[in-house]
């Protein structure tokens, strides 16, 4: 009886971890094709390569043997024509050797998958986890010479290959993705400006209190910040880039790095009969609405934690928990997720900032610690007596301002009840561990899984191999 | 059954001598700020209890990490790998527990590693409040926090 074969579109996060997780379980019982178009690599540690803080080999997440370990196959590349004695549209059509593919249409009906090469793969399953890709504004100039997304493993030796001690750069957006890289564009001793076409940087982590004690933190370590400001063109001038904003003003530099926003890769999948709304609809088990295709990630629209709403989270976090509980049901077991906490986690030259939950609701009925002096800030958002979002601010240096921030975590997760500890905590933001202990959490979180076993770390994972 | 840190709330004086064992046994000196197992106040300071990674079975952290620098140690520990953690702060956010860290010296994540199977801070407790034991790892702080409870709920007011 042929192997049942799952096919992977999308080697990130969630396509890696959903292959470990599909081998945790099968040891190599089935085909696992993968269709990337890059070799596999973590996004989220880029930043760190940008920085020079890690070497370029440190962000894949797999090796070649690693890939041989776990059984992964690839679509044949064209250079690797099939036997002779195999007639056309024959299988094998795959290889061991990597060949970067994209998948260019969805066939639903009939299980198949068609390659931007023309090639078409059979599936027994489909996951997509084809993640989401940086946009740029349709400004004059934006696609010039020495401007840069900061999104994939390319756009960061792009970046490397032209920054230089000394250099004026210019960061457009001042988003999640532009704070993440911040750290590391500053490493290399340039003078930067972040041009934010909202009132206030990282709209959509911090509220206008955090974002004002982010503000003057990055002011005082000289970086020349925007707000309120849109770039109107980009003009090439004597080798560097003249940014003209909206309001007449002009900035020169010598790089760009655009960091406006990203898009849900889900172009490919028009006519597939897969429903989409700003993702992928799926289900609590990452099914679509086509029962053997699944989505995960960056593309995947799924429940929410606390509302059951179904929303886009394009984090990390996300994407691996996607990956996991994707892969396991894919082998047949029947994991349903317990649905996606938005939460992320930054660090601004050392200023600690995270955020959980629905952080943004302005709902009212809210704690706040604002002491610019330490450069501290809290914000719990309420629902009742539980938590449902969570702002926590502070240098990374000072000990009480970042530890025990993982405790926020496990009280919006747990949706526990505080009872008389929300006053308590409302006087005293900076006191989380004994509101959290005495509710029992740890009691609680200790048998909660994501899947139905203890966590295996995937290294370990092996197919076992010739089966 | 592999054994495991069981506190025992009750029997904590608030010394910090785990802390000082602690800090010395993973950097060489006696820095509280760098032990992985914290003592806390309850009672206003009349009562103490230590309190450190629970090595849970979900091992967030270690899903959690993006270039696999957490893995699980012969004694059961999840364990953070030097070489290989980025710094990137995930782990501490995605630990529901709050028992994993950054240092901001070696900007990499750092969390109780069980010192390889002979734990300092059990072994420097001199009340036994701490102890490596077979047992299953349970929530060992809860009651005793809860029963010592809001202070303001015992009829004082501030």
């Amino acid at each position: 009886m042929a192997k049942k074969r799952h096919v992977i579109v999308g080697g990130g996060t969630a396509g890696l971890n959903a292959i470990t997780t599909i081998r945790e379980y099968d040891k190599g019982e089935s085909e696992v094709v993968l269709v990337a178009g890059e070799w596999p690599y973590s996004r989220m540690v880029l930043p760190y390569y940008l920085g020079h803080s890690i070497s370029e080999s440190h962000v894949f997440t797999a090796t070649e043997p690693r890939m041989v370990d776990l059984g992964v196959q690839f679509a044949r590349g064209e250079t690797v024509p099939p036997p002779a004695s195999q007639a056309a549209g024959d299988l094998p059509q795959l290889v061991s050797q990597f060949v970067p593919r994209s998948a260019t249409a969805l066939d639903t009906k009939n299980n198949k998958l068609t390659l931007d090469d023309g090639q078409v793969l059979d599936y027994d399953d489909l996951l997509i986890a084809t993640g989401s890709s940086a946009t740029r504004p349709p400004v004059p100039g934006a696609d010039g010479a020495n401007i840069y997304n900061l999104w994939t493993l390319d756009d960061a030796r792009g970046v490397l290959s032209q920054i230089k001690d000394g250099m004026d750069v210019a960061m457009i957006g001042a988003g999640f993705i532009s704070f993440t890289i911040l750290n590391g564009v500053l490493s290399h001793g340039v003078k930067l400006s972040i041009i934010e076409i909202m009132p206030q940087i990282l709209p959509r982590m911090v509220d206008k209190e955090g974002a004002t004690l982010v503000e003057d933190w990055l002011t005082q370590r000289g970086v020349n910040l925007l707000t309120n400001t849109s770039v109107q063109s980009i003009e090439d001038v004597d080798g560097r880039k003249k940014l003209v904003m909206s309001d007449g003003s002009e900035l020169t530099v010598d790089l760009v790095i655009m960091g406006t926003g990203i898009r849900t890769n889900l172009g490919w999948l028009e006519g597939s009969g897969v429903e989409i709304d700003q993702g992928v609809l799926v289900d609590d088990h990452m099914r679509s609405n086509v029962p053997n295709v699944y989505a995960a990630g960056d593309v995947a629209q799924g429940a929410e934690i606390i509302t059951g709403n179904r929303e886009v989270h394009a984090i990390e976090p996300t994407a691996m928990e996607h990956g996991r509980v994707v892969g396991a049901n894919m082998v047949g077991r029947d994991i349903a997720y317990r649905g996606s906490l938005l939460m992320n986690i930054l660090d601004v030259i050392e200023l600690n900032i995270a955020s959980f939950g629905d952080w943004t609701s302005d709902s009212g009925d809210v704690s706040v610690l604002m002491v610019p002096r330490d450069n501290v800030y809290r914000k719990l958002i309420w629902d009742g007596d539980r938590i449902t979002g969570a702002i926590i601010m502070g240098p990374s240096r000072a000990l009480w301002a970042t530890n025990d921030v993982g405790m926020f975590k496990g009280i919006i997760q747990s949706r526990v009840h505080l009872g008389e500890w929300k006053q308590y905590l409302h006087e005293n933001l900076r006191d989380i561990k004994k509101p959290f202990v005495a509710s029992h959490i740890t009691r609680d979180m200790l048998h909660v899984k994501t899947l139905d076993h203890p966590t295996v770390p995937s290294r370990e994972v092996v197919a076992v191999a010739g089966s | 059954m592999s054994k495991v840190l069981q506190i025992i709330p009750e029997q904590c004086t608030g010394c910090m001598r785990c802390e000082m064992a602690c800090s010395y046994m993973q950097t060489g000196l006696y820095q509280p700020a760098k032990s992985v197992i914290r003592v806390s106040p309850f009672e206003r300071h009349t009562s103490y209890s230590p309190y450190t990674c629970f090595q849970c079975e979900e091992a967030w952290c270690l899903a959690a990490c993006p270039v696999e620098a957490i893995t699980i140690s012969p004694a059961g520990a999840k364990v953070v790998l030097e070489d290989q953690c980025v710094g990137c702060k995930l782990c501490t956010i995605a630990c529901p527990y709050g028992t994993i860290f950054y240092d901001t010296d070696t900007h990499k994540a750092f969390k109780c590693n069980l010192c390889g199977g002979s734990p300092a801070c059990a072994e420097a407790c001199p009340t036994a409040a701490i102890q490596y034991v077979e047992a299953e790892v349970q929530d060992w702080q809860g009651e005793f926090a809860a029963e010592r409870g809001n202070v303001h709920l015992v009829g004082f007011s501030t």
